[in-house]
C-alpha cells in the first residue's frame, strides 16, 4: 500500500487545481475521482464564465478568492495553453429599479477589488451588441471577465499536476476512510486501499457524504440544479459579451454565453433539489432558458439549439451561500474545499492557494519543488493550423489527414492523441471534450461508429465495450445475427 | 500541398455528385469528385433494403445496386475521384481546400458544384427532457451500425418520428431479430412514403402512433425507458395520457437538414425554408460558378429524383466552366441581354419552391420542385404572377412526404416583367 503526504478527493476543476498547487512542492500527491474521467461532476455541467467577482458580498471568503482567482485565469491559460476568451460581461437592467441594483453591483465590485467596472448605457451598449432588446436602459460592464471550457482547464491542471508528480486515478470512488491512531489516513475505493497524512474533500456534490466517511458532520449539502442550451455556431448575430440580466435575489440570471469555440452557450436556471444524481433537464426549464435570453436577445434562433444539459451547483446548507474551505473542526488534517458553487471556476486557482495555506497552517512542511514545469504543451489542433503547418504534419503522421468528425473539423491522428493523453481518454464523451469530436451539430450522428472503432483499436477493447461515459453507458451491445465478427 | 485546376469540382461521391460529375464530364468538362469516406456512393451503401431506380433505372435495386451503377460509369468516364478527402474550405473564388492522409489539396475550379447531402436532426434539436444516456441515437446511425458495421444498438427499441429512415430502420431491426416497440409521430399523419408505412410497418405489425411523442428520457448510465404522451391539435402534451415504456434504444427519425454549412464560407445565401441554397432554374447559386444539387440544395424523397437534378446542375455546371473558358481565351465579353429575374415562392399549402427565382425571358419549360405542408384530400397546382393564373393542375391528392413538381411552359411566363413579378405555386383545396 502507497503512502502520500497529500491524497485529494474528487477531481473536478477544484480538485485538480489543488494537485497542481500541491505538485510545486516537495510532496507526494495522489487524486482520486470516482468517475471515469476527470471534470465530469459539477465542472462539465457549467457556462464557463470565470466571474470577475462583482457579486460576493465584500469581505466574505467568496469575494476575496473569487476576484484572486479570476486574476490568476490569464497566466494560466499562457501557460497551460487551455482556451480563453475575453468577451466581458454586461449585467443588464431594464428599469430604475435595476439601475439600482447595479450600482449597488458596481460599489461591491470596486470594494472587492474588480478592476475596469462601469456602468455604461443603452446606446454603449448597443455598439457592441446592436441586436439586443430594445428596452436594455443601461449595465454594469465588467471588461475583465473571461469565458473557457471548464472541463478543458481540469484537465490542463490534472496533465500539468501527473507531469510534475501527482498521481491521478479515475475510477477510484471512495468508500471508507479511517483516521488511524498514528495520525495517518487510511482510504478504501472498492479496488484499493491507500494511506496518507492529509486529505483534501473536493467532493463536489459528495463532499458532505466523504467527510461522514471520516466521521465529519460539520455541514449537509444539496445541489442546485440548472439546465444549459447549446446553439450553433453558425447563428446569426451571436452575441459577443456575456450578458446577464440584472439578477434577482438568488440567482445571477439566465445569461447568453459565447464560447471558446464559437458556440453560445444558454443558462442557467437555478432549482433546489434532494437528488445529488438529477442532471436531467427539464421541460420547464428549457422553456425558461428560451424565454430568458429572448428578453435580452429577442432575435435568438431557438431553432439552432444543438444539445441540452444540465449540471448541479455544490451548495453548503445553512452557510450564507460562500464555499467551505477549513481544517475540519474535529478531525486534524482533513480539509474541505466544499460548496463550490458559482463562481467556482473563476475561484479554483485561488481556493487552491488557500488549501495549500491550510495545509501548511496544519504543519505539513512546504518546501518548493526545484525542478517544478508550470508550463503545459499546447496539444495540436489541425483546425487552428495554417495550410501549410496542416500538410506538414500530416505528412510527418498520416492521421491527421483522416477527418473523423466533419462538424469540428478533428481529425484520427487528434483522437489517438486524447486517448493516449497524459490523462487518457477511454470513452467517447472523453474524446468528445478533449478533441471536440462529437461536439458539432450532428452530434455525433455522422462520427460515432468511427470514434467507437479507434477506441476500440487503441485500447484493444470489443467494440461492445466501449461506452459512453459512465460505467455501463455501453453503446452498442451484440453483433446481428449471420453477422461475420 | 497540391495544387490542381478542373473545369468542375464536385464536392460529395453520393448519388448527387456522381451524376452531376457524369453530366459535367460528358459535356467535355475536366471533372474532380472529392469525397470524404472511403468510397463513392454516400448514404445509398447503407441503404440495402430495394425500392430504389423505379424511375430513373425503371427496376427495383437496392442503395448499394443504385450506387454500382453510377460508381462503375464514373470509374469509365475519366472522372478524377479523390476519396477519404475532406474539403475544409471553399471561397467565392471557387478555391477549394481539402485535406486526406497525403497531405493538403488546393483545387482551382472552373465551376463547383455542390452535393454534399444532408445530416439528421438530433435530440437537441428538439429538446426532449429528461437524462443524457446511452442508448439514443438518430436512425441513420442505427443503420450504418446494423447494415455496415454489424452491430446491433440495442434490444428494445422505439423509434420517434415517422421519416423514411425511421420506418426502415422499423423494418430492418424486426428482421434482425429486435423488438420495435413501436413508432410515434408528434403529427396527425406519416411523415414517410406511403408505401414505407406499408411494407416497414404494418406487414411487420408495428404500430404507428399518430400525435404522440416522446415526453422524457429515463435511465443513467444507460437508457431504461422514455415517457410518451399523446398531443392536441396545438401539438400541446395532453397530460393525462404520458405513460412510460420500458426499453433500451431510442432511435429519431425526426428530420433531415442540408449540410450547407462548408456552401456559406463560400458566400452563397441560403434559402430559410429549405436550409438550401438560394438557386435559380439552372441550379446556380447567387454566388458566379457555384451549383448545388440534391440533398444539399433540398431533401428529396427518392434517389431518382436526385439523379435527375444532379444531372442539371452537372449540364449547367459543365456549361458554365466552358464558357468562361471560352470568353477568356478570346478576351471578349458577351453582349448584355434583356433579362430579367424572377422570383418564386410557395403560396397557399405549400412549404418551398426549387428553385426560387428564374429569369425571364425563358428559352426552356422550367420544373418547379415542391411540397406541400399538410395532406390534402383533394386540391390542385395553382401558378399565378400577382392575380394572374399561370397554370392550374388537375385536383387530387397531395402528401408532405412527397417531392411535387410542376412544369412551367416559356409560353407561360415570357410575358412577365421580372421587375415587379413574384409567382407563387399554391396547392388550393377543391370542394
Amino acid at each position: 500500500m502507497n503512502h502520500y503526504d497529500i491524497i485529494i478527493i474528487g477531481g473536478g476543476i477544484t480538485g485538480t487545481a489543488i494537485a497542481r498547487e500541491c505538485s510545486k512542492y516537495q510532496l507526494t500527491v495522489a487524486l482520486l475521482e470516482r468517475g471515469t474521467d476527470i471534470g465530469i461532476g459539477a465542472t462539465k455541467g457549467n457556462g464557463g464564465v470565470v466571474h470577475p467577482g462583482y457579486d460576493p458580498t465584500p469581505g466574505s471568503l467568496k469575494a476575496k478568492i473569487n476576484v484572486r482567482g479570476a486574476n490568476l485565469y490569464p497566466q494560466l491559460a499562457r501557460d497551460l495553453n487551455f482556451g480563453m476568451i475575453n468577451p466581458g460581461i454586461f449585467v443588464i437592467g431594464f428599469s430604475d429599479a435595476d439601475e439600482a441594483v447595479l450600482k449597488r453591483k458596481l460599489e461591491c465590485g470596486i470594494k472587492n477589488g474588480v478592476k475596469d467596472l462601469a456602468i455604461i448605457d443603452a446606446k454603449q451598449m448597443r455598439n457592441r451588441e446592436p441586436h439586443l432588446a430594445t428596452d436594455a436602459r443601461h449595465a454594469l460592464y465588467a471588461p475583465t471577465a473571461t469565458v473557457v471550457d471548464p472541463f478543458e482547464v481540469a484537465i490542463a491542471f490534472a496533465e500539468n499536476a501527473k507531469a510534475n508528480g501527482v498521481e491521478i486515478l479515475t475510477s477510484q470512488p471512495v468508500t471508507a476512510i479511517e483516521k488511524r491512531v498514528d495520525g495517518n489516513f487510511l482510504l478504501n475505493t472498492p479496488e484499493q486501499q491507500f494511506s496518507c497524512s492529509y486529505i483534501v474533500n473536493a467532493a463536489g456534490n459528495h463532499a458532505d457524504e466523504v467527510a461522514r466517511l471520516a466521521g465529519i458532520a460539520e455541514y449537509q449539502m444539496k445541489p442546485r440544479h440548472g439546465d444549459l442550451l447549446v446553439l450553433d455556431k453558425d447563428m446569426v448575430n451571436k452575441p459577443q459579451t456575456v450578458m446577464f440580466p440584472c439578477p434577482g435575489p438568488d440567482t445571477k440570471g439566465i445569461a447568453c454565453i459565447p464560447t471558446v469555440h464559437g458556440n453560445t452557450i444558454v443558462g442557467s436556471t437555478a432549482t433546489m433539489m434532494d437528488d445529488k444524481e438529477a442532471v436531467d433537464n427539464y421541460a420547464p426549464g428549457i422553456q425558461a432558458l428560451i424565454d430568458g435570453v429572448h428578453k435580452i436577445l429577442p432575435e435568438l434562433d431557438a431553432g439552432k439549439i444543438i444539445r441540452t444539459f444540465a449540471g448541479l451547483r455544490p451548495v453548503v446548507l445553512d452557510n450564507n451561500n460562500d464555499f467551505y474551505i477549513a481544517e475540519s473542526q474535529t478531525v486534524k488534517g482533513f480539509i474541505h474545499a466544499a460548496g463550490i458553487q458559482s463562481p467556482g471556476v473563476a475561484s479554483a486557482p485561488a481556493i487552491a492557494e488557500q488549501v495549500r495555506d491550510l495545509l501548511d497552517n496544519a504543519g505539513l512542511e512546504m518546501k518548493p519543488k526545484l525542478d517544478y514545469n508550470p508550463y503545459r504543451e499546447k496539444k495540436t489542433v489541425i483546425a487552428d493550423l495554417s495550410i501549410n503547418k496542416q500538410d506538414e504534419l500530416i505528412h510527418h503522421n498520416p492521421a491527421y489527414g483522416r477527418i473523423v468528425c466533419r462538424c469540428e473539423t478533428v481529425t484520427e491522428g487528434e483522437i489517438i492523441a486524447a486517448i493516449h493523453g497524459a490523462i487518457p481518454a477511454h470513452t467517447l464523451d472523453a474524446v468528445k471534450r478533449r478533441t471536440r469530436a462529437g461536439m458539432g451539430r450532428c452530434q455525433s450522428g455522422f462520427c460515432q461508429y468511427k470514434v467507437i472503432a479507434i477506441l476500440s483499436r487503441e485500447l484493444g477493447l470489443p467494440v461492445s465495450d466501449i461506452c459512453l461515459e459512465d460505467r455501463g453507458s455501453r453503446l452498442l451491445c451484440g453483433l446481428v445475427k449471420g453477422g461475420a465478427k | 500541398m497540391k495544387q490542381l485546376k478542373y473545369d468542375v469540382v464536385v464536392i460529395g461521391g453520393g448519388p448527387a455528385g456522381m451524376a452531376a460529375a457524369l453530366k459535367a464530364k460528358e459535356k467535355g468538362a475536366t471533372v474532380a469528385i472529392i469525397e470524404r469516406n472511403d468510397e463513392l456512393g454516400g448514404i445509398l451503401n447503407q441503404c440495402i433494403h430495394s425500392g430504389f431506380g423505379l424511375s430513373y433505372f425503371k427496376q427495383e435495386l437496392t442503395g448499394p445496386e443504385y450506387a454500382e451503377l453510377f460508381i462503375n460509369q464514373v470509374a469509365a468516364a475519366g472522372i478524377d475521384v479523390y476519396l477519404k478527402t475532406m474539403v475544409i474550405d471553399l471561397t467565392p473564388e471557387r478555391e477549394v481546400k481539402a485535406m486526406n492522409e497525403d497531405g493538403m489539396l488546393v483545387l482551382a475550379a472552373g465551376a463547383i458544384v455542390l452535393a454534399m447531402g444532408c445530416r439528421e436532426r438530433t435530440r437537441g434539436a428538439i429538446k426532449i427532457p429528461g437524462s443524457r444516456p446511452a442508448g439514443v441515437l438518430t436512425a441513420g446511425l442505427a443503420q450504418r451500425y446494423v447494415n455496415i458495421e454489424n452491430r446491433k444498438p440495442g434490444e428494445r427499441i422505439v423509434i420517434l418520428g415517422s421519416g423514411d429512415i425511421g420506418l426502415i430502420m422499423a423494418r430492418r431491426l424486426t428482421l434482425e431479430g429486435m423488438q420495435v416497440l413501436g413508432v410515434y409521430e408528434l403529427m396527425p399523419y406519416a411523415n414517410g412514403l406511403y408505401r414505407n408505412i406499408k411494407n416497414c410497418l404494418d406487414d411487420f405489425d408495428i404500430p404507428l402512433h399518430l400525435s404522440t411523442t416522446v415526453t422524457n428520457i429515463i435511465g443513467h448510465p444507460h437508457l431504461e425507458a422514455i415517457e410518451v404522451a399523446r398531443v392536441d391539435e396545438n401539438l400541446a402534451v395532453i397530460e393525462a395520457t404520458r405513460e412510460v415504456i420500458a426499453c433500451d434504444t431510442l432511435l429519431l427519425s425526426i428530420g433531415l437538414i442540408p449540410e450547407n454549412e462548408l456552401s456559406q464560407k463560400s458566400g452563397i445565401s441560403l434559402n430559410p425554408r429549405t436550409n438550401g441554397p438560394l438557386v435559380n432554374e439552372d441550379l446556380a447559386t447567387d454566388q458566379p460558378g457555384i451549383f448545388a444539387c440534391g440533398n444539399v440544395l433540398h431533401v428529396h424523397d427518392l434517389v431518382d429524383n436526385v439523379t435527375l437534378e444532379a444531372e442539371q446542375a452537372g449540364d449547367a455546371a459543365a456549361a458554365y466552366a466552358l464558357e468562361q473558358k471560352a470568353v477568356a481565351t478570346v478576351s471578349e465579353t458577351r453582349p448584355a441581354e434583356n433579362k430579367a429575374t424572377i422570383t418564386i415562392g410557395p403560396g397557399e399549402n405549400v412549404g418551398y419552391t426549387v428553385p426560387a427565382k428564374m429569369t425571364v425571358p425563358s428559352p426552356k419549360e422550367i420544373r418547379i420542385l415542391f411540397r406541400v405542408r399538410r395532406p390534402l384530400e383533394q386540391a390542385a397546382v395553382v401558378i399565378q404572377a400577382g392575380t394572374k393564373i399561370l397554370y392550374q393542375g388537375k385536383p387530387r391528392a397531395f402528401k408532405p412526404s412527397v417531392m411535387e413538381a410542376v412544369v412551367i411552359k416559356p409560353e407561360e411566363i415570357n410575358g412577365l416583367n421580372g421587375t415587379e413579378q413574384t409567382i407563387t405555386v399554391s396547392v388550393r383545396e377543391v370542394k
